[in-house]
């Protein structure tokens, strides 16, 4: 398992969070329509998520409105925190994330049924329309 | 000696890539539900839409899979439209067989899709061969799956008096196993199971960290409370811990998994046609890894050298609720 320097670490810490909740808001614009084709995200719509990275003690939160995954900087509905480490391993579907809720490396607070519909929402995603975009070594390189 | 035929390996899927992880790691059988109150596992954002089952179906039956698809709970006053819909679907989409639990249901099926198999659900409670045998005549199930509580000689009894297929647990989560009776979460959420397809409806649970601890409430009732690092559980009434006499344990059930591995063996022998996987809520990392474990399992089981591999163990122990695994009734010397 990595670890970022501690330096690193409180580094990030100090950084505002808005440009990478911008950045992530914007990428899951993008991917929308290739993995969720069927998927109008009503049961999202004006609720902010949060995740937090609980090693690094920072986060980023978004919402939806109008249609468009948004930055926010409202009180989360829902609050997820996990590891670096553990998101990824839950990205790449390496663990079950109730698995790692078991083992207490995942949390959920707040509203659980959003919490869940998102669980399950990522679960059921097929990944491989967006994976048929990258180049082929980034493809290698992260195994997909 | 004769070569077994190896009971079919039933596993579970709540999405598409659960049923295709299911498929490539070696099923024979893949089960689900619907988007609704027709399955017991009638969770948020979980389970198929129409087109999702038939994708999942083209996909199976290409690699000469099937799909079974469950539609076990009761169905309720007022609202058997919505349960009669689910099992024209089911045909419609071309489903191996319907898992149903409800007697109407059953009736249903029986005379509205004849040739669409029908399994009774371990909902249906039948624990017994009258009542298998009793379902097989009025309904002509092809199999039954048993309720949790029978110990090994119990199955088999079972097995040699009825012509119809019998299915049993082969891992996964237990619960207190009043399958098809259990009305206890009623108590906390006026939902359950049978009625509703889910015994802790997520929008009645939360989760409340405060520093390292964490407690779980279901509608307002505190069921557990976890010290740091302290492996937690589902958030179900059964598997609670509550003040009983001054003392605060597990004083219905401790979290427990079912582990059928050590009986593989004696489950074959006895004539069971199907092992079933708990787990339709869990994510595709969750089935890949117990179907892949299961078929190596019961593709070894047939060698009298049979041993449980400490590497299958180990695997289903990474993803297994509680803190233990247990063969639950199957072994219960004590009788």
């Amino acid at each position: 398992m990595f670890k970022l320097p501690a330096l690193v670490q409180k580094a990030l810490q100090k950084l505002p969070e808005q440009p990478p909740a911008f950045i992530l808001s914007q990428t899951l614009n993008w991917v929308k329509q290739p993995l969720w084709p069927e998927e109008d995200f009503s049961w999202l719509e004006g609720r902010t998520v949060r995740l937090e990275i609980s090693d690094l003690g920072c986060g980023l939160s978004y919402s939806f409105a109008n249609g468009r995954f948004i930055p926010s900087q409202a009180p989360a509905d829902v609050c997820f925190a996990a590891s670096l480490a553990d998101y990824w391993i839950l990205a790449r579907r390496q663990e079950d994330p109730d698995t790692l809720f078991f083992q207490r490396r995942l949390r959920i607070s707040g509203d659980t049924e959003l919490g869940l519909q998102l669980k399950n929402l990522m679960d059921a995603t097929d990944f491989s329309p967006l994976f048929a975009r990258l180049p082929a070594p980034l493809r290698q390189r992260l195994a997909l | 000696m004769p070569a077994t035929a190896l009971p079919e390996l039933v596993c579970p899927a709540g999405s598409l890539p659960a049923l295709k992880a299911a498929v490539d790691h070696g099923a024979d059988a893949v089960y689900l539900g619907f988007k609704n109150a027709t399955n017991a596992r009638n969770f948020a954002g979980l389970n198929f839409t129409d087109a999702q089952i038939k994708t999942g179906i083209d996909y199976a039956k290409q690699r000469g899979k099937s799909v079974l698809i469950a539609i076990n709970t009761y169905a309720q006053a007022g609202r058997v439209a919505e349960w009669h819909r689910a099992i024209d679907a089911a045909a419609d989409a071309g489903a191996d067989a319907v898992i149903l639990a409800d007697l109407g249901l059953l009736d249903y099926a029986t005379r509205v899709h004849p040739t669409l198999h029908r399994h009774l659900s371990v909902q249906g409670s039948a624990t017994n061969f009258e009542a298998v045998n009793l379902a097989h005549d009025y309904f002509g199930i092809r199999r039954a799956v048993l309720p949790r509580v029978l110990t090994l000689p119990q199955v088999e009894y079972v097995i040699k008096n009825t012509p119809v297929e019998i299915e049993v647990f082969g891992f996964g989560s237990l619960c207190v196993m009043a399958e098809g009776r259990c009305i206890l979460s009623s108590y906390a959420t006026g939902e359950s199971p049978n009625t509703h397809g889910v015994c802790s409806p997520a929008s009645h649970v939360q989760w409340i960290p405060q520093g390292d601890t964490m407690s779980t409430r279901l509608n307002g009732i505190l069921i557990d409370h976890f010290a740091a690092d302290e492996p937690a559980g589902y958030p179900t009434l059964c598997k609670g811990r509550f003040e009983v006499n001054d003392a605060t344990y597990y004083a219905l059930e401790e979290p427990t998994s079912l582990n059928a591995l050590a009986v593989l063996p004696e489950l074959l022998r006895i004539g069971v046609r199907a092992i079933k996987v708990e787990g339709r809520q869990r994510s595709p990392a969750y089935t890949a890894e117990v179907t892949k474990t299961l078929r190596a399992a019961l593709d070894a089981a047939a060698d009298p050298r049979y041993s449980v591999k400490p590497a299958w163990q180990q695997a289903l122990n990474k993803v297994s609720e509680g803190h233990q695994q247990t063969l639950g009734a199957y072994s219960r010397p004590w009788r």
